[in-house]
């Protein structure tokens, strides 16, 4: 038995983990460099799965990496920036100090700076790959692009997210990429499918801001550092798949219809036509000038059976998409002045539609309120003074709804002064058996492409959610009308009566043969019930009752909802009287 | 004399020298000091030494005489441009007409206007200047290099040479290499900063930069790109980057989702509450605990009241005592007989345990239905329990971890109250705020640890003291 005594915490986890203090002394760099460094490579800290062994016997509560990722680090050249970056700030600290100007301007201008690019590509070695992490990056850029300039982060930082995010919002317009938008307590949510991706984002309302201070501004910025380095590599490449020139030009047509003498008015000459790019109301400039891509069709390949189905439901779908990217086409709006511009002209402007605005909002207004053209003023104020016959005059919910209901919804709902339907969070999917609000059912009735009038299709709805329960209800009622004929027959019996005898026209039994087959369905689903093992029924029993308590659950929900329904119709009655 | 005259001013100009040799040998030369007499400048007798010594030179030969003659030339030379013994009469004497009267006529114009006199004040030079003024009549000498060039033969000569390259078309070396020199190249960009707003973007996925170095001099010199592992690119959670709000915070909510929502807001704040009112109630002071007065006499009174139960328990203690000694003697030696028994017995009883775990086992022929069943027993439960451990697992992915001496602290979710809401888009009031959201989504994802704000500490404790006028006023 002889060999080394072994000792405590030299292998094992002990050795694969190391605690940020150690690996920053290991780094040689300061906190801040080091939380820094972590985020732009992508190294997160570890919890170890026995705290006890790692922490040589200790318990305490504290952060560990996992010691290869630090050595990997040490490779990374932007460690040796970030160490010539710290003599910098010493340097300049002491030419101020010693008020040598000359010294501070000279350090100034060869102030080290270092670039992500390879961080980026080596994160994110594929394009899918960064367009899979791209959410986070679109809602820190929206968010920052947001920010007051004043001093809480750089200048240029918060230009640069504005810069990107237009340029996304621009990519998103011409690719008529957007899905579903979502107007939140918090923000506005957007999801767009781009290359096959769901990509959603976060934008804050504007001017929505208080700076809570428990947020680490310095980690923020950090990461945006990284994004938006990210996104701008990501949206020159989304602008070659397009054609579009990068950096986004505006189209040489809507250039001259922008032209205007006073333009000066609102920015200054250089910024004026970064300004109408953000305008969002016009075109962009592409590489080869084609009108329009011939829309791709979807391949057919001979296929059978089961694939055929999907194959007919994929087509199906793929239709339903075209027509909602076009939604608007054809249609003018007009903006008022107290609608959130932006946000309205990058919707309508992604389904086609065409926008504008008055002069004094925003520069890049492509037509006036007295164009007789206009289709839809969109307006959120009760009343207007001067109002033009041939148009719509709405509240924006309407155009949000619509995008979400992928029709042109009945304008009737959204006119001035009228208590809007709620709006429904598009990224609910709804399963079998769920409470369904009837808002919903009413659109997913108009999809279908059935005209309501009015209360009437409401019930239509409840009449096809209780299908099946009214179809075995008729059964049972034409077996009791048998029984009473059966009934009545012997009790004239019974009374020593002679029975009436007569020939009465015999009724023709249609044969339905759908209804024969769904019979037939029932009874096979019946006998397979009864086959089953006592285990499997056990679990067949199980997962009915569960769809069963759904189900009772909304139709408690329903029959609350009408009861609140009444409630309020008898409330507005009175009112009324 | 003239000997040392001519050693020490050996600097001096040949003609003026010869001039100030006659000068002083005139007798009618008269000097500005009167003290100094010609006839002195013989002098005493000197004490003899030998002069073939140059440090005998400068220590006995006396040249103040000398110096001071030449002191009083150069002083002459400087105020009046030149020997006064050699001036004619006009440029030292004047008729004296008497006064003029024109300092009277200053003195009445001075006092009507202010203004001119002011402006001739303006227009006299600093006195500063005049000090610096050069006041001597002496001509400043003249400085040969102005018209006299050294080395002017050998540079006269490089310039023909050159003359005649040029003419042949030969260009100089010196010129050359400045011509062959790579011009700096200015227009090269700064290294711009990486958040510079008009930063350019290329294609980063599409090309593939060729790397040329040899790659042993670039892995040995630290150039080389060290490779991700491709571990590294597992995110640390599977919750999505952005998690929709549930379709109650919608700004115009569906009425049921809406009080969903709340329910969800309010049971989160019943749980707080309830924790908050456990830890109270852990805290609070129990009733009993509390001083009475009947406890606080018996604390009083401890000790000073005798009690019996102290001999009671004495009287115990002597039976233990007897115990012990007991068990001493048991373990006396055992006899040879009964270690013999004792021995038999244990064979015996170990073959009794043979016997009956070989029967055991032929009886086990006849269970083994029962034993398959608990074997299959046995592998389902760990099935089972591999099962939820697995599906643990999976929870935990979602879950927060603990990365930091902070837990993970969800924000509070965001509702608005049924008389908050907003009647339409432009009423709304947006609710929270979505930096905060942005960050601790970061946190709830793993990607940074939660931290606290660093408290401001200070080091030295602060004095206040009223001033002194302050305190007067008060």
């Amino acid at each position: 038995m002889g060999g080394l005594q072994k000792k405590k915490f030299e292998r094992g986890s002990a050795t694969n983990y190391i605690t940020r203090n150690r690996a920053r002394k290991k780094l040689m760099l300061s906190l801040p460099d080091f939380r820094r460094l972590c985020i732009l490579k992508g190294i997160y800290p570890h919890e170890p799965k026995h705290k006890k062994k790692v922490n040589k016997g200790s318990t305490a509560p504290r952060t560990f990496y996992l010691l290869k990722d630090i050595r990997f680090l040490l490779h990374e050249p932007i460690v040796s920036k970030f160490r010539e970056y710290k003599i910098f700030v010493r340097k300049l600290k002491r030419a101020y100090g010693k008020t040598e100007w000359s010294a501070v301007e000279r350090l100034k201008e060869n102030k080290p700076t270092y670039k992500l690019d390879h961080i980026v590509k080596e994160r994110y070695p594929t394009f899918i790959d960064a367009l899979r992490d791209i959410d986070d990056a679109l809602c820190m850029c929206f968010l920052f692009s947001t920010f007051a300039r004043t001093g809480k982060c750089h200048v240029q930082t918060i230009q640069l997210c504005r810069r990107l995010t237009v340029e996304w919002m621009n990519y998103v317009i011409a690719s008529r990429a957007l899905r579903k938008v979502f107007l939140s307590i918090k923000g506005i949510y957007y999801q767009a499918e781009v290359m096959g991706q769901l990509i959603t984002w976060l934008v804050p309302y504007q001017f929505s801001h208080d700076h809570p201070t428990d947020v680490d501004y310095r980690v923020m910025a950090t990461f945006t550092e990284l994004y938006t380095t990210l996104l701008g590599f990501v949206n020159f490449r989304l602008y070659q798949s397009l054609n579009l020139v990068y950096p986004p030009k505006l189209d040489s047509k809507a250039e001259l219809d922008l032209k205007e003498e006073n333009e000066d008015d609102y920015a200054m000459s250089s910024e004026s036509y970064y300004e109408k790019l953000s305008a969002l109301s016009s075109s962009l400039a592409r590489v080869v000038s084609t009108e329009e891509e011939e829309e791709a069709k979807l391949d057919q390949f001979p296929v059978e059976g089961e694939d055929m189905d999907k194959m007919e439901a994929r087509e199906k779908e793929q239709k339903q998409l075209e027509v909602q990217k076009k939604i608007f086409e054809g249609l003018k709006f007009f903006i008022n002045r107290e609608v959130p511009r932006e946000s309205l002209a990058f919707v309508i402007r992604c389904f086609g539609g065409q926008v504008s605005w008055d002069k004094s909002v925003c520069i890049g207004s492509t037509y006036d309120v007295t164009d007789e053209t206009i289709t839809h003023q969109v307006v959120d104020r009760p009343n207007v003074d001067k109002q033009y016959m041939n148009r719509y005059y709405i509240q924006p919910q309407w155009v949000y709804d619509c995008v979400n209901a992928k029709i042109l919804l009945p304008v009737e709902d959204y006119f001035l002064g009228v208590t809007l339907p709620p709006h429904l969070s598009p990224f609910v999917e709804e399963k079998e058996g769920d409470y369904v609000p009837p808002e919903k059912l009413k659109i997913m009735a108009l999809q279908r492409g059935e005209q309501p009038d009015g209360e009437e299709e409401e019930e239509e709805e409840e009449e096809e959610e209780d299908d099946d329960e009214e179809e075995e209800e008729e059964e049972d009622e034409e077996e009791e009308a048998e029984e009473k004929n059966l009934k009545k027959m012997e009790k004239q019996k019974s009374q020593g009566k002679s029975l009436e005898v007569k020939v009465t026209p015999g009724k023709l039994k249609v044969e339905n043969p759908a209804r024969l087959e769904q019979e037939e369905q029932a009874e096979e689903k019946r006998l397979a019930i009864m086959m089953m093992k006592k285990k499997e029924k056990y679990l067949y029993d199980k997962i009915m009752f569960g769809k069963k308590r759904k189900v009772r659950e909304a139709n408690k929900l329903a029959a609350k909802r009408k009861a609140h329904d009444d409630a309020e119709k008898a409330k507005k009655k009175k009112a009324r009287k | 004399m003239l000997q040392d005259d001519k050693q020490l001013q050996a600097g001096n100009m040949a003609a003026r020298r010869r001039l100030k040799r006659v000068a002083s040998s005139q007798p009618g030369f008269l000097t500005l000091k009167s003290s100094l007499h010609p006839t002195d400048l013989a002098g005493n007798r000197r004490k003899r030494v030998n002069k073939n010594k140059k440090k005998n030179w400068n220590k006995y030969s006396d040249i103040n005489d000398v110096e001071e003659f030449l002191e009083d030339v150069r002083h002459q030379e400087r105020t009046t441009g030149g020997l006064l013994s050699e001036k004619t009469d006009d440029n030292l004497f004047y008729v004296d007409l008497g006064q003029p009267e024109k300092p009277e006529q200053k003195a009445e114009d001075a006092q009507p206007d202010d203004g001119k006199k002011r402006k001739g004040k303006s227009s006299r030079p600093l006195r500063i200047d005049l000090i610096l003024q050069r006041d001597s009549l002496v001509p400043p000498p003249k400085d040969i290099l102005a018209y006299q060039q050294p080395n002017a033969k050998k540079l006269r000569r490089i310039a023909q040479k050159a003359e005649q390259l040029a003419a042949k078309g030969v260009v100089p070396r010196r010129q050359k290499r400045l011509l062959n020199r790579r011009p700096v190249d200015r227009t090269a960009k700064k290294a711009e900063a990486n958040n510079n707003p008009d930063r350019e973007y290329y294609d980063i996925w599409e090309q593939q930069p060729k790397v040329t170095a040899d790659p042993w001099y670039l892995q040995q010199t630290g150039k080389k790109l060290v490779k991700r592992p491709e571990k590294l690119n597992e995110k640390p959670s599977v919750l999505p980057a952005v998690e929709v709000i549930a379709p109650g915070g919608s700004y115009n909510p569906d009425f049921f989702s809406h009080q969903a929502l709340l329910q969800e807001a309010h049971e989160v704040e019943v749980q707080k509450k309830k924790q908050e009112d456990k830890l109270e109630r852990q805290l609070a002071v129990n009733r009993e605990d509390k001083a009475t007065e009947e406890t606080n006499l018996r604390e009083q009174v401890e000790g000073l009241v005798e009690e019996e139960e102290n001999n009671e328990e004495a009287a115990p203690s002597m039976e233990d005592d007897e115990a012990a000694l007991a068990a001493i003697a048991v373990t006396q030696k055992k006899t040879e007989r009964q270690i013999k028994k004792e021995r038999a017995e244990k064979i015996k009883e170990q073959q009794r345990l043979a016997n009956r775990r070989q029967t055991e086992q032929q009886q086990q022929l006849f269970q083994l239905r029962s034993i398959k069943a608990s074997i299959k027993k046995q592998d389902q439960k760990t099935k089972d329990k591999q099962m939820q451990r697995r599906a643990k697992q999976e929870a935990q992915k979602a879950q927060p971890r603990r990365l930091g001496k902070l837990k993970f602290q969800a924000p509070d979710l965001d509702v608005q109250l049924s008389d908050e809401l907003a009647g339409s888009l432009r009423q709304l009031k947006p609710e929270g705020s979505i930096l905060k959201d942005r960050f601790k989504s970061l946190q709830k994802r793993n990607l940074i640890e939660p931290r606290e704000r660093a408290k401001f500490k200070r080091r030295l404790k602060v004095k206040y003291v009223e001033k002194r006028a302050f305190k007067e006023i008060t």
